[in-house]
């Protein structure tokens, strides 16, 4: 029998049964859409680890003030992280090269007759180096080939020198619109602005920037804030110390556990944490590298993952006995047409041929249901990880191979049934 | 056939069958000789479980004898495998159902086409669709072509079966009880047109157990408990 008459018998028997085809791709449908996530999460997940890699250098450690829930709200553990220790961590630990600190408030910055809540960063000299080497945020037209400088992010003026950090000098850095909505156009530099009680002179506007990830721009404007010494902010515009956020640079990223280490003993110290009857610290700050980063991830996705696969291998073993199941009953139901077409000089390849094709033929529409399925349902996988999610072209292929698969090992078994059949019992089948 | 001596169509010599059921041996024919020249129309007469049944299975090449030799056109078929008998059963043997046996759901030129599918491509879909149409006309039915099986007659679903074993221009027609499920008058119509393919020189093999439907034949042959009844030849003088 040709390929084509084949094709067209196995066609003319599914159409017959239409709804029980429909039921019977339901497992296949599932089976294929959870492939089809699983792949998605999975390279999302590989996606988001490169992304970190390049967010978080291989020598920097991020520290931070560890949270827990406690009476059902998220609160800090312990001491705070404070400026002081940060500068401790840098001073003392050889292998540290430089500690990038940041803290932010809203406050209320008013110049004349201009009045705006601002969000205020107070960092260390080195921020824009950090925000640069980020790749969040970029000038606005910044073309993705060129490679950007903290210079970059500098629309007028300049930054704040180290020596404006240690001494805790009142100069600020305003963002592109805040820079608008205070000054109206006239030129900042210079002028002097009240923060709170306090008062700042602008030393420099920032240059009008976007965030690099287009959805990103909906949500926050990286042009709104202001960027100050820490040291100042901590000094003159809180009312108690603040918890900084950290990254330590570290000057051999090979040695980098070496000052995880060093930095843990002397954070210890300094917080005078102390050990349980086990023997466990409880410290209060969490330490985090490129590596624990990439750990995590590969956690979340590796889990989430696992879940698709055992509900994609459920879903296809369900699916492909499903059809086994539909076969054989066709099979079952059709012995009489068998007997007629071994009678009139159908061979066992053609009887095979043609009930393999009717189950490749269901598996395969309920690939093509499950492959829509699962690009639909994508949003909601990476709702549910984090938001990384990723569909590669090739994942599509592959799903409907898997479909394929299935149609095929599932319809085997009746197909050999049919061709086995006895013609003349088929024949005589009622 | 140039020679005179023309070989027979069927013959066979020593045919043995038997079935194992549980502890006991059934022997449906216990060494049967037959032999059906091109152009005979034979009816194959007896009881039910006489084996005449078993005799036409394995004439059809739907089955393999335990003993003896069959050969069809001077071709030694007994010994040859499930996908050569197949290949014997597509261009060689036309069968006519005492059920008619089409395929619901497919129209009559269809059914009748179904022998011409299995001819590995051989056959294009045109020349199918001319020899079905050849055929449909032959048994008087060409205007019933898009018609599926249940609308038609009994008398015309036989008749689109009898079209289905013309169209592969079978060495021979065998046909089980072609009239059992058919009215007397009805029944009448069928034997006619069998006479007349007979009268165009077909060669056909018929089983009945009706010796009014037998009387059509040019010979009859009576089987009795797996054995053929006076060496086959009773000719009939109509």
């Amino acid at each position: 029998m040709s390929l084509l008459d084949l094709l067209r018998t196995a066609l003319r028997s599914v159409a017959a049964n239409k709804l029980r085809a429909a039921l019977t791709m339901l497992g296949v449908v599932i089976g294929v859409a959870s492939v089809i996530a699983m792949l998605a999460l999975g390279n999302g997940a590989r996606a988001a680890v490169a992304a970190t890699f390049e967010s978080l250098g291989a020598n920097q450690i991020q520290i931070g003030q560890r949270f827990a829930m406690e009476d059902s709200e998220f609160q800090g553990v312990g001491e705070k992280l404070t400026y002081t220790d940060g500068l401790e961590i840098a001073d003392t630990i050889p292998l540290v090269e430089r500690v990038e600190m940041s803290a932010s408030k809203t406050f209320k910055a008013r110049f004349g007759k201009n009045t705006v809540d601002v969000n205020a960063i107070g960092t260390t000299r080195d921020a824009l180096e950090g925000i640069a080497s980020s790749g969040e945020i970029q000038p606005v037209g910044w073309k993705d080939n060129a490679s950007l400088t903290a210079e970059d992010f500098i629309g007028e003026g300049r930054i704040f020198t180290a020596d404006e950090v240690y001494a805790g000098s009142l100069v600020c850095v305003l963002g592109y619109q805040t820079a608008l909505d205070l000054f109206s156009g006239d030129n900042p530099i210079g002028e002097t602005i009240w923060i709170d009680r306090e008062r700042c002179t602008v030393i420099g506007v920032l240059a009008e920037l976007e965030s690099t990830d287009v959805q990103e721009r909906y949500r926050s404007d990286p042009n709104e804030g202001m960027l100050m010494p820490i040291s100042a902010m901590i000094q003159n515009l809180y009312d108690e110390e603040p918890s900084v956020y950290m990254v330590a640079h570290v000057t051999d990223a090979d040695r980098i556990d070496d000052a995880k280490e060093q930095i843990t003993n002397l954070l210890r110290e300094r917080h005078h944490v102390e050990q349980d009857e086990e023997g466990n610290y409880k410290d209060d700050f969490d330490m985090l590298t490129r590596k624990d980063i990439l750990g995590q991830q590969q956690e979340a996705a590796t889990t989430f993952s696992l879940l698709l696969a055992a509900m994609a291998t459920v879903s296809l073993m369900v699916g492909g006995i499903g059809i086994m199941n539909v076969m054989l009953v066709s099979v079952t139901e059709r012995t009489r047409e068998i007997g007629v077409r071994l009678a009139v000089g159908a061979k066992q390849r053609d009887i095979v041929s043609q009930f393999m094709l009717e189950a490749v033929l269901i598996s395969a529409s309920g690939g093509v249901v499950g492959i829509v399925l699962g690009i639909l349902t994508i949003p909601l996988a990476a709702a549910l990880n984090q938001g990384v999610a990723l569909l590669l072209p090739g994942s599509i292929p592959l799903a409907f191979g898997v479909a394929l698969l299935i149609g095929f090992a599932f319809g085997l078994y009746p197909a050999l049934r049919a061709s086995r059949l006895d013609p003349i019992e088929a024949l005589r089948y009622e | 056939m140039t020679d005179a001596t023309k070989e027979a169509v069927i013959r066979i010599e020593g045919l043995t069958r038997k079935y194992e059921m549980g502890n006991s041996t059934v022997h449906a024919l216990r060494g049967v000789d037959l032999s059906v020249e091109a152009g005979e129309f034979v009816a194959l007469m007896g009881a039910s479980g006489s084996g005449k049944s078993t005799l036409l299975h394995l004439l059809g090449c739907l089955d393999r004898p335990n003993e003896g030799t069959y050969w069809l056109e001077g071709v030694e078929v007994s010994s040859l495998s499930r996908d050569e008998l197949a290949d014997v059963r597509s261009k060689r043997i036309g069968f006519v159902f005492q059920n008619f046996n089409l395929l619901p759901r497919f129209s009559a030129l269809e059914n009748i086409a179904l022998p011409l599918l299995y001819r590995n491509g051989q056959i294009d879909g045109d020349e199918q669709q001319v020899r079905a149409l050849d055929a449909l006309s032959r048994v008087g039915l060409a205007d019933r072509a898009g018609h599926q099986p249940t609308e038609l007659s009994g008398g015309e679903r036989q008749r689109v079966a009898i079209a289905r074993a013309l169209v592969t221009q079978p060495a021979v027609i065998l046909a089980d009880e072609p009239t059992g499920n058919l009215d007397s008058k009805t029944g009448e119509e069928i034997m006619h047109l069998l006479d007349e393919l007979h009268e165009e020189g077909r060669t056909i093999v018929m089983v009945t157990h009706d010796p009014n439907i037998a009387r059509h034949a040019s010979r009859i042959c009576s089987m009795n408990d797996g054995v053929l009844q006076d060496g086959g030849s009773q000719h009939v003088v109509a």
